[in-house]
């Protein structure tokens, strides 16, 4: 049964993204954005080979050797440098002949021969034209090209990690609240009122004493605070499961108790996304991260959680029309749980909607992390992006590339998104067919 | 309609509570000490015993004046190991320390014994006479008692303790203070070995009444009636008024009053936004309206890509760059590239009135642009879709001409998604464009909230924040209202609305 049930879900639905694609196709603008985008991202992963100060391979003392890969391998610390290059100039240790990258910078070296911002017209005090700062330098000497190659990572990261997020609460809330409305989620009474009676006591569990635990994991690193507050959420998970599947169960048998009432989840949600939706959220953001110790990774989740309101309102909406749809009665009347219908059967049919607001939601969270790394906040001063690089030209008023290259890659990347974003809206709503 | 704005408004209660409470859950959490802040003073090791106690004394009595003696919140769920009365202790450092300590060691009696031994022996410390012998010992001791208020990790307390043994084995004329050290390092070995790990997996819960910081904070102590007009208050004692009365509070840094060092600011970025929002109108409506009027033709094409383009510039960048290009450095002075004019306040109204108009162009332009660019697309989309209808049709099939039919039958029904937009006005009023007044220096909400939260003047921070979203929310309901008055299809008394 199951293998000739997945046959026919799956024939209809990938003909559905091939129309999708077709249609998109159709939008060359929308395509050679996409492609700009894949471009983008191969830039971002091959960043370390694109720009680095390290030689991509080169001969020393007889040994061929890699130290771009050989850095990965030390960042996971299964190696270690040799002597020779622990602290060395890359540029000045005598290679027997050595391989660069297109650009032979890291953002954080300081050319101080080029300092005071050299322009990539201007004279550069270089030995030949493979150490040129093609797009000049900045105040302190960086290399500007390559600030904007690494930039790009940073700048595909935050759409990527705020966005996912942000889909993640979007849909788990704005399915549940339009699948379930006001009505459909029934429990019993004991259930309701035990779970409101032991939340605040497994939070007390999960979060409240483990507070030292996880203040400590966030000041030493964003990845141990991660792994603390994951362990944090099993615990909190553990509690209510046993609640819920062991206790729960064994009281239901008593009459009183196991009365139905149905839970206005559609209301407390559609509340919380007024809620968010009226907080300032640049205000929202810039305060909790004024608080904070400064981090990408913070400023990304913290976009990610402001964010989501958009996509779960767009879900809500489509489940609303879904649920009432016969396949899904269908999906219902054959036993299925209300979660398989939801995850298989009712989202996936509402998706569209939200790869669009996805797509304008990745513009729109590079644009804000690169205003707050405009100004100043959020990011460690350390971190070159795109929104750093431009914020040094109001220092040099005199350098016109550090005013327009790093805009015009944040202008380009965030143009980039929104029209693969029309051109979704155009392959996806089949009414706007023409 | 009335009964629709008054659910409206009873639905704000809830939403206003959960804003207030995250602003004030962050603001609490906010680092830095705002009575040291106001004081402009950070309690060293060393000084004179007079003084030091005239410091804590100011620290206190300002303390209890901004009312951060008061429990934080109406109940407070924390483990049995912390006692209900931590608010009380003054610093916000030593309560750290404290809640830390209680958690490792379960104990709160011992846990507080020791806190009490640790005050004790920098009281002795402070007012043991300095001499030749002693001088340099003591300075370091005073040092060592300091840094044990920050320490709550075994290891590094023990290293103290050793440290100042070493210090005292080696300094003569320290007797006196003796007999304090050895009560407080009974204390900790008390603290050590009567350890109770179960403390702090038990859970405890306490309330704390009316009088909280956040009822204080939001309410005020002053009492509601005696704030009735005609109600004689001369004689009522209060500290704050309160948020919804219009207290916000005091700033940290010039200790004015917020309400007043908003309404500066707000007067300029109220200016700037009123007019950019004037001049977007202005210029997108007619501008949307002709791009869907001529549709297909060489100049909507035209219209549309240099829209789309405009709006999708990042402010921020255009107005680097017209900073860069048009206000002196190299290229063309053009332009004044900060601040609204030097100009006194007693040179003629004109002058002045030039001079700030001058300094505007630039802002208002970067202000500008995006919005109506962004207003013009929303035009565009609603008049195309508006002349689709059968009724368009109907009128030119009629023999109206072109002009009517679009004025007067289709723009006003293209009005619609405008005006959801004006909901967004209310807010931006109050908020401006943070990083444009930034950027041009204008000393409006922007720049200051910024500049206060840089230097952790949270009151500040947290009235804008909890302003601006009440002003979304009315924002909100005025453009719900004003979308029945123009479209007279929409009402608000038939059921499932929501």
């Amino acid at each position: 049964m199951s293998d000739s049930n997945i046959q026919i879900q799956q024939k209809p639905s990938e003909s559905f993204w091939k129309g999708v694609w077709k249609q998109f196709v159709k939008n060359k603008l929308a395509l050679y954005s996409f492609r700009f985008i894949i471009a983008l991202v191969f830039i971002a992963v091959f960043a370390d080979f694109i720009a680095n100060e390290k030689p991509l391979i080169a001969k020393y003392k007889g040994e061929i050797i890699f130290p771009v890969f050989k850095e990965y391998i030390i960042d996971l610390g299964l190696s270690e440098w040799p002597e020779d290059f622990q602290n060395a100039e890359w540029r000045r240790i005598e290679f027997d002949w050595a391989v660069f990258p297109l650009v032979p910078y890291l953002p954080k070296n300081i050319d101080f021969a080029n300092a005071q911002s050299v322009g990539p017209f201007d004279e550069q005090r270089i030995e030949s034209l493979r150490w040129k700062h093609w797009l000049g330098t900045d105040e302190l000497g960086h290399d500007v090209l390559s600030g904007m190659i690494h930039g790009t990572r940073i700048a595909l990261l935050v759409g990527l990690v705020s966005m996912s997020i942000a889909a993640f609460i979007g849909i788990l809330l704005g399915s549940i609240a339009g699948y379930f409305g006001d009505t459909k989620l029934q429990m019993s009474r004991i259930r309701v009122i035990l779970n409101l009676v032991v939340l605040p006591f497994a939070f007390f569990y999960a979060f409240g004493t483990r507070t030292y635990i996880l203040q400590d994991a966030l000041s030493s690193s964003f990845f141990s605070f991660l792994a603390q507050l994951f362990v944090s959420i099993v615990i909190m998970g553990a509690i209510l499961f046993v609640l819920n599947y062991l206790i729960v169960p064994r009281l239901k048998s008593v009459k009183a108790f196991s009365k139905k009432v149905s839970i206005p989840v559609d209301i407390l949600i559609s509340r919380l996304i007024e809620v968010m939706v009226s907080i300032p959220t640049l205000f929202l953001i810039i305060s909790i991260i004024a608080i904070a110790k400064p981090s990408i990774f913070i400023v990304m989740a913290v976009i990610g959680l402001t964010s989501w309101t958009g996509i779960a309102r767009f879900i809500r909406a489509e489940l609303l029309r879904v649920r009432s749809l016969e396949y899904i009665e269908a999906a219902n009347a054959l036993g299925y749980s209300e979660f398989r219908t939801i995850l298989r059967h009712a989202i996936p049919n509402a998706l569209s909607p939200v790869l669009i607001a996805i797509a304008f939601g990745i513009a729109s969270a590079i644009l804000t992390e690169s205003t707050l790394s405009f100004i100043g906040i959020g990011v460690p001063p350390e971190t070159m992006t795109w929104g750093s690089l431009l914020s040094s030209a109001r220092q040099s008023t005199a350098a016109w590339w550090l005013a327009i290259f790093p805009g015009f890659a944040i202008f380009l990347t965030v143009t980039v998104y929104n029209l693969v974003g029309e051109g979704l809206t155009d392959a996806l709503d089949p009414r706007l067919k023409k | 309609m009335l009964k629709y704005i008054l659910k409206r408004i009873i639905i704000f209660i809830p939403t206003l509570i959960v804003i207030s409470l995250l602003t004030f859950v962050i603001s609490i959490n906010a680092p830095g000490d705002p009575v040291d802040t106001m004081l402009n003073k950070t309690s060293g090791g060393d000084g004179q015993a007079s003084q030091k106690l005239a410091t804590e004394k100011a620290y206190i009595a300002l303390r209890h004046k901004l009312g951060l003696d008061l429990p934080v919140f109406y109940f407070s769920f924390t483990n049995s190991a912390v006692a209900d009365t931590l608010y009380k202790i003054p610093k916000a450092n030593h309560r750290k320390t404290l809640e830390r300590l209680a958690h490792n060691y379960g104990v709160w009696k011992n846990v507080s014994d020791y806190y009490q031994d640790i005050h004790e022996f920098e009281m002795a410390l402070l007012f043991t006479e300095r001499d030749s012998l002693n001088s340099e010992g003591l300075r370091t001791v005073r040092d060592y008692v300091n840094t044990l208020y920050d320490l709550y990790e075994e290891s590094k307390i023990l290293n103290i303790f050793s440290n100042l043994d070493f210090t005292f084995s080696q300094t003569k004329g320290l007797e006196k203070v003796q007999p304090y050290y050895k009560a407080l390092k009974n204390a900790f070995v008390r603290m050590q070995t009567e350890k109770n790990p179960i403390a702090k997996y038990i859970p405890a819960f306490h309330w704390y009444g009316f009088n909280n910081q956040y009822h204080r904070w939001l309410f005020g102590d002053k009492p509601w009636l005696s704030s009735l007009p005609g109600v004689d208050d001369s004689n009522v004692q209060y500290t704050s008024k309160g948020f919804l009365r219009g207290d916000f509070g005091i700033s940290y840094q010039d200790k004015r009053p917020v309400a007043s060092v908003i309404w500066d600011a707000m007067r300029w970025t109220f200016i700037l936004s009123t007019l950019s929002i004037i001049l977007a109108y202005f210029i997108a409506i007619p501008l949307g309206v002709t791009s869907a009027v001529k549709k297909g033709t060489t100049t909507e094409r035209t219209i549309t890509t240099v829209l789309f383009i405009l709006y999708s510039l990042p402010s921020f960048w255009i107005a680097t760059m017209l900073i860069t290009f048009f206000c002196g450095g190299d290229y063309f002075d053009w332009f004044p590239a900060f601040g609204l004019g030097s100009l006194p306040e007693s040179a003629p109204f004109w002058d002045r009135f030039i001079e700030t108009a001058y300094h505007m162009i630039l802002p208002l332009f970067c202000l500008t642009y995006s919005s109506f660019a962004f207003i013009s697309r929303q035009m565009r989309g609603g008049m195309l879709s508006v002349l689709g209808q059968d009724y368009i049709r109907t009128a030119r099939a009629k023999g109206l001409d072109e002009k009517k039919v679009i004025w007067k039958h289709a723009f006003r029904n293209s009005l619609i998604p405008i005006i959801t937009l004006f909901a967004s006005v209310f807010p931006l009023a109050i908020s401006g464009s943070f990083v444009i007044e930034i950027i041009f220096s204008i000393p409006g909400m922007g720049k200051t909230t910024l500049e206060a939260l840089v230097a952790r003047n949270y009151p500040i921070v947290f009235t804008v924040m909890l302003l601006t979203a009440i002003l979304t929310l009315i924002g909100n309901l005025v453009a719900d209202v004003l979308y029945a008055v123009v479209d007279p299809r929409i009402s608000f008394n038939k059921k499932g609305t929501s």
